[in-house]
């Protein structure tokens, strides 16, 4: 009975989880076919012949080269990804530490609020903002608009919570100054959790879409899931392009996230427990 | 976890009689380190949000003009006194519900399964099967899906027909436009709550599930009578972070259905970023706030609700 149900289990959620990879592998079999063949046999294990005419039809986008799309997503989730941890490491650090002190409280309750509103109606304000300070069209604008991210405020607080009183009180005891507590107590201590939201930080900025399209004002500083939105909207069926773009927007992070898994998967299930 | 370990450094006696201002200078280290976080936070997350709120009180045409004519509480009334956005709104609070308790039931009983033994030998590998639709560009990902649902080309209806099944209407129908919408999402979220869970329950206090099994209570009544009880607060906040991903689903109705048909899944983000399109801002950003404060409602129910219980 007991083998029975290991491996009904075993099973079931074999087949679940390869039909979550499945729209994966259809996209990277299906850019490497050609519209007619796909028509024929929507379901292939692997292509006729293998062709890279997808990927050499999308060198250029809407006037713009590839690379360029490629090099701004880089840029963009970079520098961003950088801000967003440094800004919100010291501010989850700052609340963590006295939540009492004036005006905490009400930052972390905007922050709460701020996760509530409708991102996407953010569009218009967002536009108005970004050309009264001047940053529309820029990468400055883009790229802080990006900083904010929300659950790596959560994970630094979980963790901060986490780690003993002690150790911070007695480094205060000991005559230490917030700022030598933090980077030489706490810091150190968190140095994996930081990688990890880093890593987080970086795979959830290189997937947004709708910030980059309303700040950037030209296709010049679109990045990859912008450029492939303008493809999907743009008229006429051109499948196998689509999977070209998509396959390269999509299988870097694949493989990022496969390499770190381990931090990124136990990052998420200990980083609260483990200190 | 307890509450009061996280506030006890603020317990230093004598803080409660000092001036505001004071302590301010005495931690003024302390609000160097919050002040890039909460400015960005600030002007990026908040002002938009009130200008966006200051719109919908202003007529659509004056809108984004130097003067915008103040309209009261006149794009709010049209807004409600319009059929579509009514339906809408009940297209996306359906989407909703349905949607959550998919998730969440689903992410509960799969990181049930993956916390046990049975599944121990893969479930690394189940683990990242479910977990790499979350971090993966969702436009990529939502375009494959809309492909594959594809009449022509897709591979949905090619594997019914290779099963002798009928075809699925996909996006052509009202019913299969919503439930590719749902299925679409589920896929995309479920690996994020399952890992929530899957974290609370190893963190779960093993005793007491050896004390029921020495009492000779069963797997599911352990999980039923322990488990689940323990695990309530990972479900609040599961289902709290749930209703407002959900509520606000816009993504992957630009990507997969733009709205239709027949406007069955013209929710409520995406029929007010048509209605930007129009140049209607001001009632957009109306329908925005409705949104809005929808969200707002539930996150304030859900949390009161939560909070009084674990005082209980």
């Amino acid at each position: 009975m007991k083998l029975f149900w290991k491996i009904a289990i075993n099973l079931f959620m074999s087949l679940l989880s390869l039909a979550f990879l499945y729209p994966f592998y259809w996209m990277i079999v299906n850019s490497f076919r050609t519209q007619e063949q796909m028509l024929r046999s929507p379901l292939r294990w692997w292509p006729e012949e293998p062709t890279w005419e997808a990927y050499r039809s999308i060198g250029e986008l809407g006037g713009v080269s590839l690379v360029s799309y490629v090099t701004n997503s880089l840029i963009v989730t970079i520098f961003a990804t950088v801000a967003a941890v440094v800004m919100t490491a010291f501010g989850a650090y700052a609340i963590y530490r006295r939540p009492d002190l004036p005006l905490f409280g009400a930052i972390s309750g905007i922050f709460l609020v701020s996760m509530m509103y409708p991102a996407v109606l953010l569009v218009i304000p967002v536009y108005i903002l970004m050309f009264k300070i001047g940053l529309l069209g820029t990468y400055t604008g883009i790229i802080l608009f990006l900083s904010v991210i929300p659950i790596l405020f959560l994970m630094l607080l979980q963790f901060f919570r986490s780690i003993p009183t002690e150790l911070i009180e007695s480094a205060k005891i000991d005559g230490a100054s917030e700022l030598k507590v933090v980077l030489l107590v706490v810091f150190p201590v968190a140095k994996p959790i930081l990688t990890t939201v880093f890593l987080i930080g970086f795979l959830l900025t290189w997937k947004q879409w709708l910030p980059v399209m309303t700040i950037a004002t030209d296709p010049d500083h679109y990045t990859l899931p912008v450029a492939l939105l303008s493809l999907n909207s743009e008229l006429g069926v051109n499948l196998q392009s689509t999977m070209a773009l998509s396959a390269l927007t999509t299988v870097p992070i694949v493989v990022l996230f496969l390499l770190t898994q381990r931090r990124i998967i136990s990052g998420l299930l200990a980083g609260a427990v483990k200190g | 976890m307890s509450k009061t370990d996280y506030w006890a450094p603020a317990l230093i006696p004598g803080d409660s009689r000092q001036g505001a201002l004071q302590q301010v200078w005495a931690n003024r280290t302390l609000y160097v380190f919050i002040f890039p976080f909460a400015v960005t936070m600030i002007v990026f997350g908040i002002v938009p949000i009130i200008l966006s709120i200051y719109v919908a009180f202003t007529e659509s045409a004056t809108a984004m003009s130097k003067a915008p004519t103040f309209v009261g509480f006149e794009n709010f009334r049209s807004v409600l006194s319009d059929p579509q956005f009514i339906n809408s709104l009940w297209s996306t609070v359906l989407y909703t519900a349905v949607s959550v308790l998919l998730n969440v039931a689903l992410a509960l009983g799969l990181a049930l399964v993956l916390v046990g033994p049975s599944a121990s030998r893969f479930s690394t590998f189940y683990k990242l099967a479910l977990f790499l639709p979350v971090v993966t560009p969702e436009v990529a990902t939502f375009i494959v899906w809309k492909w594959m649902f594809n009449q022509d080309f897709g591979a949905v209806n090619a594997a019914l027909t290779s099963l002798g099944l009928p075809t699925f209407g996909g996006t052509t129908t009202n019913v299969g436009s919503f439930s590719i919408l749902v299925v679409v999402e589920l896929w995309h979220h479920v690996g994020f709550y399952t890992l929530v869970f899957l974290a609370n329950l190893q963190l779960l206090d093993p005793s007491l599930d050896e004390a029921a099994q020495i009492d000779g209570a069963g797997k599911l009544k352990r999980i039923w009578l322990v488990w689940i009880p323990q695990l309530r607060p990972s479900i609040a906040i599961n289902v709290v972070y749930a209703t407002i991903e959900f509520l606000k689903t816009f993504t992957a109705v630009v990507v997969i259905t733009s709205g239709g048909p027949n406007f069955a899944t013209n929710f409520v983000s995406y029929y007010a970023y048509k209605k930007f399109d129009l140049a209607q801002y001001g009632e957009a950003t109306a329908m925005a706030t409705v949104l809005f404060l929808v969200v707002m409602a539930v996150t304030l129910i859900a949390y009161y609700f939560n909070e009084r219980r674990d005082y209980r």
